[in-house]
């Protein structure tokens, strides 16, 4: 089984290390340590204490604060919900809807449709990080790309349980819009 | 348990019993031979592959068609006697799966006892209804006997260049239904004797255009399948057929343990979701049947369920209607084709059956795009593939994230580039009719990685054997001419990484009385953009051609004037810069026909498509953006607007150079400037419910598609509306 530095991994992370290598790495059985290392080098860049259980994109973390909850964290501090609640919806949004809009990204015929895909653009509140952009037809909920179950990835296949009270593993973004529409759209 | 000598569908049901049962295929819970003598278990699989590729190789020099001799557009593959795949050849693997559940279709139709299954018999199929993907694939299966009992089969697929639909070619995205889905084979015993009958023969010349080229094909698919049961045979002789018949299916289950160990070690449980959309814009283009002058927009949502016991489930729930064009699927060929996708991104080391049994695949909406023939058996798949691969991009994208997130950082791929054909067809250079297709689309730009920008014309989704052929070579077979063959910058989309660059082809008609271009769409985006980005990049724009008919080009020439061999500035594109037309468009929404024959001098601009980028632009190394920019891969604007860097030319060096301090400041700029136009996403919500209970900016393709989807899938209407608080009985398109 292979093992790599974890100086080596950061730099393939960073994509620093040679072509050559990053093949051999590929061709290789993967290394079962990998992720710990990952979440070394990943926690020793944030400037933050709480614990990081699982990154979900360059940005974003899902951490353990210091009382217990698992929230979504982005690497400049800002905080957002509950895991299992999509983070998109405590973020900044700016859509894409009109010619004007898309021509700043999007010229003569590189440019879609506005009446067939909106481009909506989700910034971090805290730094202006560019967390995803979404290319979508008016309608579509905004995708929750991806719910870990976070429990079972550390207990059962990294046989390394989390301490405290397990998290049930349920999508809670609907009781979130449940909660605006009591508040936003009574009456 | 079978006692005796069972029939093949006896045996096949105490497979999937066993499987049942135990949980390992054919009830295999040891790999005995592989624990005896892993050495000889592995010299075996490799002599196998040998005899797979050697089978590929030889039927495609067999065939004469140049989407086989050029494109190696084929795959050839050994069977175990129930159907499952074993090893496949290079070439199109997206097949096998097919393969496989062809042959056990005809096991479950009995065909032991009718038409019978004896050594040297051949049989044929590529209709969809009965394990088909698309008419022009044509799948060839062959019994291998040893001693009088059937041990194995070796079978192909080949693309030919003209299925017989309705309109010339193998892209048959313009067939309304079955009825113009062209010539059929339905798992028909086609010859014997390792002879073809005389009516294939027949029935080929009188149901395609370009009959030498099929049968071609046809004669490259047996000699390909004949040179694999000759080597298999040998081996059986070498290493007995005991050994051999336990070692395949042995190879099968180990295929099966290494996916799902993969998955165990390398993904993280929960649930993921991705929309995806696909168009189809015909409203006002030359179509068959006056209902087809509508636009279609497809709704491809995946769902991928990895629970904790390791198990991985795949959904298409919310999957909109079947189309009135050929481009519908059958659950069979998503299947086959996620086989590829899945093998693509989770790996393999035997690629076979072993591989779709590690993961379901839920039953798509009875009635949607991919499970038609429940609502309309006579649907049309001429290019089923086209919503499937744009589907399977998000399975790329899916997998990437999970790797992202696990640190097996390498194996990132942020999501497929699209698919757009072009297809000529009409008299070329020799005086001879000709039609089909070019291999410019089997060459994208590859997928962004999470390192690393993606290759450019260097991949493709339906094939690992990306190649795009000799543009020397495509001119023999075509009447063109090629103008230019240059890669199209910022087509990978924007991002930290950017996906691959696509090429753009500039063709110019040349020795014909006349011809036709077909820009088909084999899975292109036109109204839409080529997808999503990856963690915050920007998507690859939409597809989009250009051409010219009758033309200037003559004169400029004498003149020695400036032709056109790229597109140039997408709002004063070079076509219309430097040529003058009676006809010319530089900005067609594909796919479309021309509206007229072209002759010599007319000219077409085909651009194929980049892959899907990775991360914040902003966070791009100022030091790609300089590479790309002295190589002509990124413009000046796109650096300096969504990159963030500030760049000058040095006209004495011939080189950028990129002031760090500045674009550090831009950059931080662009980030506040983010801020201040952001709003929260709560207030954006409540706004949007607004518009979308106006159905604001939503094109009638847009309504039609979110009402069939919540039609077809209730509970996913259900979840939709709720997000939205819409009323229940909301319809979209009233």
């Amino acid at each position: 089984m292979s093992e790599y530095d974890i100086s080596e991994i950061e730099k393939l992370a960073d994509g620093k290390l040679p072509w050559t290598r990053v093949q051999e790495i590929m061709r290789l059985p993967k290394d079962t340590d990998r992720f710990f290392k990952w979440l070394r080098i990943l926690q020793s860049r944030v400037p933050w204490p709480d614990r990081i259980l699982l990154p979900l994109t360059t940005a974003l973390f899902v951490v353990e604060k210091e009382d217990g909850r698992r929230i979504v964290k982005c690497r400049c501090g800002h905080e957002f919900d509950d895991y299992r609640v999509n983070w998109k919806l405590h973020a900044l949004v700016y859509v894409r809807e009109t010619e004007e809009q898309m021509r700043e990204v999007y010229r003569g015929r590189e440019m879609p449709d506005p009446n067939w895909v909106q481009i909506r653009e989700y910034y971090c509140p805290g730094c202006g990080t560019q967390l995803e952009v979404e290319a979508v037809p008016r309608g579509c909920p905004p995708d929750f790309e991806f719910l870990p179950d976070i429990d079972s990835f550390y207990s059962q296949w990294l046989g390394q349980p989390l301490g405290g009270q397990p998290y049930q593993f349920e999508d809670r973004t609907q009781q979130v819009i449940e909660q605006w529409a009591r508040e936003d759209l009574a009456g | 348990m079978v006692v005796g000598r069972a029939t093949l569908k006896e045996q096949a049901a105490e497979y999937d019993k066993l499987f049942r049962e135990t949980g390992c295929l054919f009830g295999l819970t040891e790999l005995k031979r592989k624990k005896e003598d892993p050495g000889t278990y592995e010299a075996v699989w490799h002599m196998l592959l040998n005899a797979v590729n050697t089978g590929w190789a030889v039927g495609c020099k067999v065939s004469s068609s140049p989407i086989a001799v050029e494109g190696g557009d084929a795959v050839w593959c050994l069977h175990v006697p129930t159907g499952e795949v074993v090893c496949s050849s290079r070439g199109i693997t997206a097949h096998p799966g097919l393969l496989s559940m062809l042959i056990r279709r005809m096991i479950d139709h009995e065909y032991e006892v009718d038409p019978g299954i004896n050594p040297g018999d051949i049989f044929e199929n590529n209709d969809s209804h009965f394990g088909g993907i698309h008419g022009p694939d044509f799948q060839t299966v062959v019994p291998i006997f040893y001693n009088g009992e059937l041990v194995a089969w070796a079978a192909a697929v080949s693309h030919v260049m003209d299925a017989g639909f309705v309109m010339p070619g193998s892209i048959g995205f313009l067939n309304p239904d079955v009825f113009t889905d062209g010539i059929s084979f339905a798992m028909e015993k086609v010859g014997e004797e390792d002879s073809y009958y005389p009516w294939y023969e027949k029935r080929i010349r009188t149901r395609t255009r370009i009959p030498e080229w099929v049968l071609g094909d046809a004669r490259g698919r047996l000699a390909g399948c004949l040179t694999i049961r000759q080597k298999f045979l040998e081996l059986v002789e070498k290493y007995g057929i005991d050994y051999i018949r336990d070692v395949l299916k042995e190879y099968v289950e180990d295929g099966r343990r290494f996916s799902l160990s993969r998955v165990r070690t390398q993904m993280i449980p929960g649930i993921m979701r991705k929309s995806n959309f696909k168009d189809l814009a015909m409203k006002g283009k030359r179509v068959i049947l006056p209902h087809q002058n509508i636009d279609v927009l497809f709704n491809l949502p995946m769902r991928l369920e990895i629970t904790g016991d390791g198990k991985v489930r795949f959904s298409l729930k919310g999957a909109s209607g079947w189309v009135p064009f050929g481009e519908n699927l059958t659950p069979e060929a998503l299947r086959s084709a996620a086989m590829n996708a899945f093998s693509h991104m989770v790996g393999f080391e035997m690629f076979n059956w072993g591989i779709m049994a590690s993961w379901e695949l839920e039953e798509p909406p009875p009635g949607s795009w991919c499970n038609p023939y429940p609502q309309n058996y006579f649907a049309a798949t001429g290019v089923g593939w086209a919503p499937a691969v744009m589907w399977l991009s998000s399975m790329y994208e899916m997998f990437g994230r999970l790797y992202y997130s696990r640190g097996y950082v390498e194996e990132v791929a942020a999501g497929a580039a699209t698919t757009m054909t072009a297809e000529f067809s009409g008299f070329n250079q020799y005086g001879l009719y000709t039609a089909g297709l070019t291999l410019e689309q089997a060459s994208n730009g590859g997928p962004a990685r999470a390192i690393a920008d993606g290759e450019t014309s260097a991949w493709c989704i339906y094939t690992p054997n990306a190649d795009f052929g000799n543009a020397e070579v495509s001119e023999l077979y075509y009447p063109i001419m090629y103008l230019g063959r240059n890669i199209e910058p910022d087509s990978g989309g924007y991002g930290k990484y950017r996906g691959g660059l696509g090429h753009t082809a500039v063709w110019m008609i040349k020795n014909t009385p006349g011809i036709e271009y077909q820009c088909g769409c084999a899975g292109l985006r036109s109204k839409i953009v080529g997808n999503h980005g990856m963690y915050g990049a920007y998507p690859s724009w939409p597809d989009r051609g250009s051409y010219a008919i009758d033309t200037n080009v003559k004169e400029l020439i004498e003149q020695k004037k400036p032709l056109v061999h790229e597109r140039g500035d997408p709002e004063e594109p070079d076509l219309a810069k430097n040529i003058k037309a009676r006809i010319l468009e530089t900005n067609a929404v594909a796919p479309f026909v021309t509206p007229a024959i072209m002759h010599e001098y007319d000219i077409i601009l085909h651009p194929i498509s980049g892959a899907q980028a990775f991360g914040d632009p902003l966070e791009r190394d100022p030091e790609l953006v300089r590479n790309d920019l002295n190589n002509g891969w990124t413009r000046e604007w796109v650096a300096r607007d969504i990159y963030g860097v500030v760049a000058s030319y040095d006209a004495d060096a011939k080189e950028w150079v990129v002031d760090l301090e500045a674009t550090e400041r831009r950059r931080q700029a662009i980030r506040e400037q983010r801020k201040a136009r952001g709003i929260p996403f709560r207030q954006w919500w409540k706004q949007e419910r607004e518009k979308i209970l106006r159905r604001e900016r939503m094109d009638d393709a847009v309504k039609t598609m979110w009402a069939t989807a919540c039609e077809l899938s209730p509970d996913y209407g259900r979840d939709l509306k709720a997000f939205w608080k819409l009323p229940e009985d909301f319809d979209f398109r009233s």
